[in-house]
């Protein structure tokens, strides 16, 4: 730029910078949190043995992503695994309208201190760990746990009911534990959004003679819409990151074969199987997937509702 | 302009920075051999691959320690922490094992860690130590072809003995043990193969149904900690025939045979048939599934599982003075045609296993001390107490008329019983100070300098000779007067001696290391399904599912290297024996 800039422009030379400053340490925090851990892929051009340094690893170039596809059980596996992974999201989607339902049904409840304790308990799982989840799991429904021996001796069943190792409508189980654990916590988004709508238009409609129902079904529901299609877009963007504590813990030989989502799969190669270089690959595979749907869900949404959502 | 200036600059910076990290820094930090005072008191991060406890040792092996070496033991075992190798792979990405290792040598892991910088050459810290003069040829021979030149392994288990001689003294790594008064009760029925076990143990688990503590017994409970390439608790029936592992090969003691594992007709898919049968029976503990090491091994203590195939487990857990007085306790029974698996004495050393040093750690000298002290007599005594040897003298063990003898505290506590420590001995449980280290330095067969006897106490003259309980007459009378399993085997010409050599598997490409983990995972996991299975279809299928998913994975060609592997090894065992032979004369 010139010397001869006038005052006017420098001031906002300066401004800008003073802004910058100010963004500065998110920039740098996303950068360590965000890019700096993508250094890893790396790992996934070598042949890397772990007590050896990558320098004195062999470079593969792009074996292992070739090794994903060379032969039909591989692709086979995959192909399970993907599975997996798009049908308990899918089922975390479809589920995702019960905290609708809890918060407006909650939010009908009069008697203020029931209604705050509801909330409190149903809260309350979100903030349990899974490690601790499948311990109570452990308790309530192994072979000698809480649910069998009452069964047992009220003389319903003969033999233990195998809860937990068997392979048996996993996806369900699974996906009743996340609503268990995520209902409240989903209802309390919904209940802001609740609290935000203009009394006016309920006190409009009970002069037109609407009933609680038609309250909620007419007005309620639909000013919670926007704030459900936010949420839901946002799920289809994290679709293949299900996640793996909640499948880890509650995995074992029997269900392993449906309960193995991606982020697990990965888990288990790399972790279980030493093959880390494999698994970075499969999981750099799963990043650019991620980064597509995005994308698509993005142009979507632009050309549905005339704004995009990055 | 300014503003591109700074994002080119951001960018230019990330990319650096990307680069630079993927080429991690090569300096490994000089080996500073011992920067700690020598007085100080310290903690050792010993990394164990062998070890079942994890956390600071405690109890009388905790105190022995403190006051011999000033320190502590914290052990860190990925046996407790799970996840397989996980442990070893972010500890060693990390540069530091820990002060002390002891781990798995083979499939070039040795040759590796050396390469990574994360041992410490042990040559100048051995230099005037009593255990690299002792066994200078085993040390040797484990560090040879090594780069960078030096010592940085010691192996365990090192022998006198010939190659030949079980290193199992009195058991066999499997026996078909049983609960000898279950046995008894059911009328000692004989037994001609592994199936006419099945209707002894439903016998059994009829005739005592309740344990100790009146939980319901099992003849039969599992665990999967331990589980690798198969089903570890399905794999030990193959043993009873005289098989061992080496990757998915079940290979026979003298080398006449080797199998696949998955095949349809050998050994380890004929124990995955014989445990679905039983469980058919029910006489498998549905907790298998879940249960660690520990558990298990409680309900042995409580007496609520009726066989055992590992004498460290049942006849260990159970075969107390007092149960034996009261004619409780495993014994192993006779089943026609088994020739159980038996390891041979390591003249050079058993290198699947080794002791070293972490090229990081600060104490390096106070550890070769250590290290010098647990290849010494008395330092195997001790520390070999977790595997069979006596403990201490004076608290567990006395020299009496020039024979050593149990003191009345050990026939109680030994060898692992929840018996308390007088306080002067380190106080706690008995139990709990139990070395956890669980590492063998010296074969436990061999004669120990300062009784003249085996460091194995279960071979000691005075201890055989005590073999009078009411329990072990029974068992003698029904089996012409043999006083050992070993003994009891060998008697009935039933016992295979798989020679104790040096070899190692070697480094593999890790296009095998994969297939070998994915074939591994699907074998494991299908091997608990099929003993679990509802019916034989079931059974069936899931067989024909395994097989055919690790043939399409191409476990064959795992499988080759496997084979070659197992060939390799079956010279080495005739070479060995060789060189004894010729050593010896």
């Amino acid at each position: 730029m010139k010397e001869s800039v006038s005052g006017k422009a420098s001031k906002r030379t300066l401004q800008s910078r003073r802004l910058f400053y100010c963004i500065l340490p998110f920039i740098i925090l996303s950068f360590l949190f965000s890019y700096f851990p993508l250094h890893g892929w790396i790992y996934a051009f070598y042949d890397y043995k772990p007590p050896l340094k990558l320098s004195q690893c062999d470079f593969v170039g792009w074996k292992w992503f070739e090794t994903l596809f060379a032969n039909k059980t591989q692709v086979a596996q995959i192909f399970q695994v993907m599975k997996n992974t798009l049908a308990m999201s899918l089922l975390g989607m479809l589920t995702s309208v019960f905290p609708i339902g809890f918060a407006i049904f909650l939010n009908e409840i009069k008697c203020k201190w029931f209604k705050s304790l509801v909330q409190t308990l149903t809260a309350l799982p979100n903030f349990i760990s899974w490690v601790l989840v499948y311990s109570v799991a452990f308790s309530l429904f192994t072979d000698g746990g809480l649910v069998n021996t009452l069964l047992q001796n009220m003389g319903l069943i003969t033999t233990p009911i195998k809860f937990l190792d068997s392979d048996a409508h996993i996806y369900s189980w699974m996906t009743l534990w996340n609503v268990w654990k995520g209902l409240g916590w989903g209802a309390i988004l919904y209940l802001a959004a609740i609290a935000g709508i203009d009394s006016e238009l309920y006190e409009a409609a009970r002069v037109d003679g609407a009933n609680r129902f038609c309250l909620m079904k007419e007005i309620t529901l639909p000013s919670l819409m926007p704030t459900f299609f936010v949420l839901l877009m946002m799920s289809v963007a994290n679709f293949l990151n299900n996640g793996m504590d909640q499948y880890f813990v509650f995995q074992n030989s029997f269900n392993k074969e449906h309960i193995q989502v991606l982020d697990l799969y990965v888990y288990n190669v790399g972790m279980t199987g030493s093959s880390l270089s494999l698994a970075t690959a499969i999981s750099m595979l799963k990043s650019i997937i991620s980064l597509i749907l995005l994308t698509i869900v993005n142009i979507l949404s632009k050309k549905t509702r005339g704004e995009s959502i990055i | 302009m300014k503003k591109k200036a700074l994002s080119l600059l951001l960018c230019i910076v990330m990319t650096a920075s990307t680069v630079l990290i993927g080429c991690s820094n090569e300096k490994t930090s000089a080996s500073a051999g011992g920067n700690g005072k020598d007085d100080e008191f310290i903690t050792v991060d010993v990394f164990d691959t062998l070890a079942n406890y994890q956390g600071i040792q405690s109890g009388w092996f905790g105190k022995i320690v403190k006051d011999k070496f000033n320190m502590e033991l914290n052990i860190i075992a990925p046996n407790v922490a799970g996840g397989g190798d996980t442990l070893f792979q972010t500890r060693s990405a990390a540069g530091n094992l820990g002060d002390l290792i002891i781990s798995k040598t083979e499939s070039g892991r040795f040759e590796n860690m050396v390469k990574a910088g994360l041992l410490m050459d042990m040559t100048d810290l051995l230099k005037d130590k009593a255990v690299l003069k002792d066994y200078k040829d085993a040390i040797e021979n484990m560090n040879t072809n090594l780069k960078p030149v030096g010592i940085y392994g010691i192996p365990s288990e090192i022998s006198n003995r010939s190659p030949n001689v079980s290193t199992e003294g009195v058991d066999p790594l499997v026996a078909p043990y049983v609960r000898w008064d279950a046995y008894k009760a059911a009328g000692y029925p004989a037994m001609e193969s592994l199936e006419d076990w099945i209707p002894v143990m439903k016998q059994m688990q009829e005739n005592t149904p309740k344990s100790d503590s009146g939980k319901k017994t099992y003849a039969i409970s599992l665990f999967k900690d331990w589980d690798d390439s198969m089903m570890v608790g399905a794999k030990n029936y193959a043993s009873l025939y005289g098989y061992n592992e080496i990757g998915f090969v079940l290979a026979k003691a003298d080398g006449s045979d080797n199998q696949e594992i998955t095949s349809s007709d050998g050994y380890y898919v004929g124990a995955l048939e014989f445990l679905f049968h039983a469980n058919q029976e029910g006489l498998i503990d549905p907790e298998s599934t879940t249960q660690n090491y520990d558990i298990l091994s409680d309900k042995y203590r409580d007496g609520q599982i009726l066989t055992s195939l590992w004498s460290f487990q049942g006849p260990s857990y159970y075969n107390t003075v007092e149960h034996k007085n009261a004619l409780k306790g495993f014994m192993p029974a006779y089943i026609k045609g088994i020739s159980p698996y038996s390891f041979g004495c390591y003249t050079k050393g058993n290198g699947k296993t080794i002791i070293a040093i972490g090229s990081q750690t600060k104490y390096a000298k106070r550890l070769a001390e250590f290290i010098d002290w647990i290849y010494s007599p008395e330092g195997m005594e001790i520390v070999g107490q977790a595997n069979g040897a006596a403990g201490m003298e004076g608290l567990t063990w006395e020299i009496k008329d020039g024979k050593a003898v149990f003191t009345e505290f050990g026939e109680k506590a030994l060898p692992n019983n929840n018996v308390p420590v007088p306080e002067e001995w380190g106080g706690g449980s008995w139990k709990d100070g139990v070395p956890a280290l669980n590492f063998k330095t010296l074969s436990i067969v061999d004669i120990d300098p300062r009784i003249n006897e085996p460091y194995l106490t279960t071979m000691w003259s005075s201890e055989l000779a005590k073999r009078t309980t009411p329990l072990d007459l029974d068992w003698q009378e029904k089996n012409g007067g043999a006083k050992t399993t070993i003994e009891f085997l060998e008697s009935k010409n039933a016992l295979s001696v798989a020679a104790g050599t040096s070899y190692l598997q070697p480094e593999e490409s890790s296009d095998i290391t994969t297939l070998r983990g994915q074939c591994k995972s699907v074998i494991v996991d299908d091997s608990w399904k099929m003993i679990f299975a509802k019916d034989e279809t079931e059974f069936k299928s899931i067989l024909k599912h395994m097989q055919d998913t690790v043939k399409g994975l191409g476990y064959e060609k795992v499988l080759e290297v496997d084979m070659k592997n197992a060939n390799d090894q079956a010279d080495s065992r005739i070479k060995a024996v060789e060189e004894y032979n010729n050593k010896a004369k």
